[in-house]
């Protein structure tokens, strides 16, 4: 079941182009990462989903319908620059934004004495804003986005700002989140975090969508069909058995006896024939095929080097 | 979850702007100190002038006894300000100061004999008494010389003034009359209306800009801006805080009102007792009559009749909250605009020049048009929307206004707000996103466009 479509999003401004024909789809339930460089477009591909800004060209789909204004408030939004106002009391803003949204007063109560106990602050009920820490806020912050149950929810570098302890929170609450059916867009920089929670991504650079699909197909999309071998035995034998058909793209030993040797197949080889060339030689001890990280994937494609199968 | 529209959300905004607003420490000072001050200084005014009423021992150097040991004797003195005793000498200053059996007198009038000659009098006091005990002293003895001089030629007091009367000379063009001399009082009265519109407008505006800046740069605005639009966010903050100033108007009118009618009744009884006012006045009039023609009693009545008579107030205070309002909202849009332009309140000064020059512009030319309410600057400064606020309530107030000029500047000034606030809110929606732009004329003009 599809939750958002983007189809042939164009946004231009004074002359240079934020969005360049996007167009993806997001599943329900599921984490979806938007990924790129700092001014790629991804903002403000969020703004047009937000509607608080409106395409040049391109339709946007909630749920298969196309967006109305009333879809706001079936989406939740915790934008990258976060903001509370200074001197408005926790709970007062809280009911404020709640209710902005669209819940009803005593909804918007229930809610906010629910999220308060659960993250156990309700004594910073009566506390401006001004006098929590930086950590508290953004605390706030996450609950008011999450207050009126979103069906859809962006969150734009949402672990910025958060020390470990309160990341983990936050991805265990996003995770909760998850769960419970709330379909999530994930704008972030970190890609540690999408490797751990997001189960589909999109790349966007310079406007442009370069890459797009889930986790483990963008994954494979860029997989070297390299192989980690562990073995015991001599390098020098192991790198020798190997001939054209295979590069040794790195390796380390383990200790006096022991290695670990980076191969990449070539020439359509599978790993049944490099283990053939190289049981011979060696014991092996233990493989595994190294997968990129989103990291490498993130600088590869957008440093220009497309993705593709092994050739 | 219940739907919310549109329009219960520009409620929910202007409930919070609003409520915050008036909750902050600042307007609650400023709105009971306001009201306790005016009141406050104007009850200090009024004592210190009672105080002054200091009674004064006014020693006349008489050495040919013109005024043969008397003063004029008119309309009885309950409490006469000043008591005249006479010396049939020449006392000078230098005496009046030296002289121990002169201390127990307050002032000194030396009355020389040349006085009959050269009508010159002069006086010394030692500490200046008040007005109105200066104004008695004159007086008496001014009318106890005429007196004088009316029986040294022979002729009787009435036709001694008769012949002293001044003319009453004025120059006036043919369609002046006493109506046109109303109508200029009137209009006064108006420019104190369009006094009270500027200052609101540029208090209470520049208060939309500040609230604007200031959701601005705590980042706040992209949360609101994700469930409301940014024109019922920009409409809500200038409805929030239109509403906070008439609010503190309303108190102002109410507190004083009930402070001036308290203190009155409690405190200070013989203060505002018309009575006493109403004698005092009369006396005056009385004396000022006999002296100078009718002049005084005239230009008083004159103004009496235009404030309780001429006046069209009901009419005058429903144009003014339409003026007051339509204003109000123009320059509102235009200031919530400037503030979404810039990143802190130090950039505005730029942008805020073209806002204020039609503003101060039309602020000296209000004053200027006192007495020529129908001149061709006040009837097309009446039109234009800019300064039609400001300079309509006047030409109101004067009554030189046709209603259908009322409707055409009404509907113009409409027209404009309306006009103003789209392109404002067009400039706002893209100026409340964006950061470090040196924001510039053009700039903004770039943004409406892009909009």
């Amino acid at each position: 079941m599809e939750m958002l479509r983007v189809e042939h999003i164009v946004k231009q401004y004074q002359g240079h182009t934020a969005l360049n024909d996007i167009s993806i789809t997001t599943k329900k339930g599921e984490i979806f990462g938007l990924l790129g460089p700092n001014g790629a477009g991804k903002t403000s591909l969020i703004r047009i989903i937000n509607q608080i800004t409106g395409p040049d060209s391109g339709k946007i789909y909630l749920e298969g319908r196309e967006i109305k204004r009333d879809d706001i408030e079936h989406i939740g939004y915790l934008p990258e620059e976060r903001g509370l106002y200074k001197k408005m009391k926790v709970r007062e803003q809280a009911m404020y934004f709640a209710r902005l949204k669209g819940l009803n007063k005593s909804d918007a109560k229930k809610k906010i004495e629910y999220w308060f106990e659960k993250f156990d602050i309700t004594s910073w009920y009566d506390k401006k804003v001004e006098e929590l820490s930086k950590g508290m806020a953004q605390k706030i912050q996450f609950i008011i986005t999450v207050l009126h149950e979103p069906k859809l929810l962006i969150l734009d570098e949402p672990f910025s700002g958060f020390d470990p302890i309160n990341a983990d929170l936050l991805r265990k609450e996003i995770l909760q989140l998850k769960e419970n059916g709330t379909s999530i867009m994930l704008s972030t920089h970190n890609m540690t975090s999408v490797e751990e929670i997001c189960d589909s991504i999109a790349l966007i650079d310079k406007a442009k969508l370069v890459l797009n699909g889930s986790l483990k197909d963008v994954k494979a999309q860029f997989r070297t069909h390299t192989y980690a071998i562990q073995f015991k035995g001599m390098m020098f034998g192991f790198a020798n058995a190997l001939w054209s058909d295979f590069a040794l793209t790195n390796s380390f030993q383990i200790d006096d006896e022991r290695a670990v040797a980076h191969v990449k197949l070539l020439k359509g080889n599978t790993l049944n024939n490099l283990l053939q060339q190289v049981m011979p030689v060696v014991e092996i001890e233990a493989i595994h095929e190294v997968m990129p990280t989103m990291n490498d994937i993130f600088i590869r494609a957008v440093q220009g080097e497309k993705g593709g199968q092994h050739e | 979850m219940r739907k919310e529209d549109s329009m219960s959300k520009i409620g929910l905004i202007i409930g919070r702007e609003y409520s915050t607003r008036v909750r902050k420490r600042a307007f609650i000072v400023l709105t009971v100190l306001v009201p306790v001050l005016v009141v406050g200084l104007m009850f200090l005014a009024m004592w210190l002038g009672m105080e002054e009423k200091k009674h004064v021992k006014v020693l006349i150097s008489d050495p040919r006894n013109l005024c043969d040991e008397r003063i004029f004797i008119g309309v009885e003195e309950k409490n006469p300000p000043a008591t005249f005793y006479f010396y049939q000498d020449y006392v000078d200053s230098l005496d009046f100061v030296t002289r121990a059996d002169m201390k127990e007198f307050d002032v000194l009038i030396a009355l020389n004999p040349t006085v009959i000659t050269n009508k010159k009098i002069r006086g010394y006091y030692r500490e200046e008494p008040s007005s109105d005990a200066k104004d008695y002293i004159r007086d008496k003895l001014e009318l106890r010389l005429e007196e004088y001089f009316a029986l040294d030629k022979g002729i009787s007091l009435e036709e001694y003034r008769q012949i002293r009367q001044r003319m009453d000379f004025q120059l006036k063009g043919l369609d002046d009359n006493e109506e046109s001399e109303i109508r200029d009082k009137a209009q006064a009265i108006g420019l104190m209306f369009s006094i009270f519109i500027f200052i609101f407008i540029t208090v209470y505006a520049a208060q939309v800009m500040r609230g604007v800046i200031e959701e601005k740069t705590s980042r706040v605005v992209e949360i609101i801006v994700s469930s409301v639009k940014p024109m019922e966010l920009m409409m809500g903050k200038i409805i929030a805080v239109g509403l906070v100033g008439l609010t503190q108007f309303l108190i102002w009118v109410v507190l004083i009102t009930i402070l001036m009618v308290g203190l009155q009744t409690f405190v200070f009884k013989d203060i505002l007792t018309p009575e006493n006012w109403q004698g005092i006045n009369d006396q005056a009039v009385a004396m000022n009559q006999i002296t100078t023609g009718m002049e005084t009693s005239e230009v008083r009545n004159q103004w009496a009749e235009v404030f309780f008579e001429f006046m069209n107030w009901p009419l005058l205070i429903t144009m003014f909250l339409f003026y007051f309002i339509g204003g109000y909202l123009l320059y509102g849009s235009l200031f919530a605009m400037i503030g979404s332009a810039v990143d802190s309140e130090t950039d505005t000064q730029q942008l805020m020049f073209p806002v204020m020059l039609p503003l101060m512009f039309t602020y000296v030319v209000s004053v200027m048009i006192q007495g020529n309410s129908d001149g061709a600057t006040a009837v097309w400064l009446s039109q234009v929307p800019f300064s039609s606020p400001i300079i309509m309530l006047q030409r109101i107030a004067a009554g030189t206004v046709s209603i259908w000029e009322v409707i055409l500047s009404l509907f113009l000034l409409t027209v404009t707000f309306i006009i103003t606030t789209y392109l404002a809110g067009k400039i706002y929606r893209v100026g409340i996103l964006m950061y470090g732009k040196k924001s510039t004329w053009k700039e903004l003009i770039k943004w409406m466009r892009q909009a």
